[in-house]
């Protein structure tokens, strides 16, 4: 199959599947990035304060990335893509909008959503859309940290007391169906994994198992069983918990969307 | 008040390889695992670094300020400062002021 080496080598189903998958990307990052930096000043210990506001700091960086990327292939500038948007406009799954919750659920959606991103980032690293796969190559080494950050969490909490076993449990009772809704598949998948761009969500959705029960298996947590995926937000279904989102983070820019600081 | 927030880890820092690990500050852990990950952030997030050691504050033996005076010189010693030595041209030309020439 020939590689794209550039934007503008992109068109039809192709270029519309890789806007798709971007700004599902985008949107994910945007918002986790943004229910993270909710914990600023508010983290269990100072140096965790610090270390989650650096990884919110990170998931913000790639979905500016993104961002640009689709500026590139004709769609809006990153600010009006990220500000400048009805919540229906944006493509990203559930579970990145709902509130932060207590700790245990940020770190076990933090952890399942990592995952995801890892498994993600891996196949676009060798995909058939170069600046994709450069961009992909370049994100993971982020996210091999999180994942390290994440383990060493759920491993301490899913196995510390009855107490915190009891809230990591009933977090990934929570957040197991909305994990599921990351790989909820769109029109566009099918062109995308014949283009070689990125494998089919099922298949992505398989690896992501794969990567994430060891883990929720050492930290002595179990898997809720048979779990319907929660979808919706791939196609602009969203839960009220993202218009909540989006009120606070574009409150500045619909006061005055060409203000500068 | 107590503190609650884990033991202290001791952080050094080393730039790029070869280079000497350097003390940088610490960091509240439970654990080693977790020290690592934490002065990644703290002390590896605005500069640059190839390798981190996280060691126990309590794993440091250390002398007391009370001693301090066991580090005087009673009697005059230049004789051990690098600058007592006269160093050739072409050896200066390569170092950068201090001298390895300290054999006391």
């Amino acid at each position: 199959m020939t590689k794209i080496e550039t934007c503008q080598a992109l068109s039809g189903v192709t270029k519309e599947g890789v806007i798709d998958l971007l700004y599902r990307m985008a949107d994910d990052e945007l918002m986790i990035g943004h229910r993270n930096s909710e914990w600023t000043g508010h983290a269990p210990i100072l140096e965790e304060d610090i270390a989650f506001s650096s990884m919110a700091q990170d998931e913000i960086g790639h979905a500016q990335a993104y961002f640009q990327m689709l500026h590139e292939l004709g769609e809006a500038d990153a600010d009006t893509l990220a500000f400048g948007r009805k919540p229906r406009e944006y493509r990203c799954a559930a579970l990145v909008s709902l509130q932060k919750d207590d700790w245990a659920f940020t770190i076990v959606r933090q952890f399942l959503y990592d995952a995801s991103e890892q498994v993600r980032l891996t196949a676009l690293a060798n995909c058939n859309f170069k600046p994709l796969a450069q961009l992909a190559t370049k994100l993971r080494s982020e996210e091999k940290y999180h994942m390290m950050h994440g383990r060493v969490w759920m491993l301490r909490l899913g196995k510390s007391t009855d107490e915190s076993h009891a809230l990591m449990q009933a977090a990934l009772d929570k957040a197991y169906p909305y994990a599921l809704g990351l790989f909820e598949p769109t029109e566009h998948c099918q062109p995308l994994s014949q283009a070689g761009i990125c494998p089919p969500e099922d298949d992505l959705k398989s690896q992501w198992e794969s990567a994430v029960a060891p883990v929720l298996a050492d930290a002595g947590l179990t898997i809720p069983e048979s779990c319907k995926p929660v979808y919706g937000g791939r196609v602009g279904k969203h839960p009220p918990e993202l218009t909540q989102l989006l009120d606070g983070l574009q409150l500045v820019y619909n006061i005055d969307p060409a203000a500068k600081w | 008040m107590t503190d609650t927030q884990g033991d202290v880890y001791e952080v050094f820092h080393q730039q790029s390889r070869g280079d000497p690990h350097i003390y940088v500050g610490s960091v509240h852990a439970p654990d080693p695992e977790m020290a690592l990950l934490m002065a990644k952030e703290q002390y590896a997030r605005r500069q640059a670094c190839v390798n981190l050691w996280v060691v126990p504050a309590s794993a440091i033996l250390a002398t007391e300020y009370a001693d301090e005076d066991i580090f005087d010189r009673a009697t005059d010693k230049s004789y051990r400062e690098s600058w007592g030595y006269k160093t050739p041209k072409t050896v200066r030309a390569t170092e950068d002021g201090e001298s390895t020439n300290d054999e006391d």
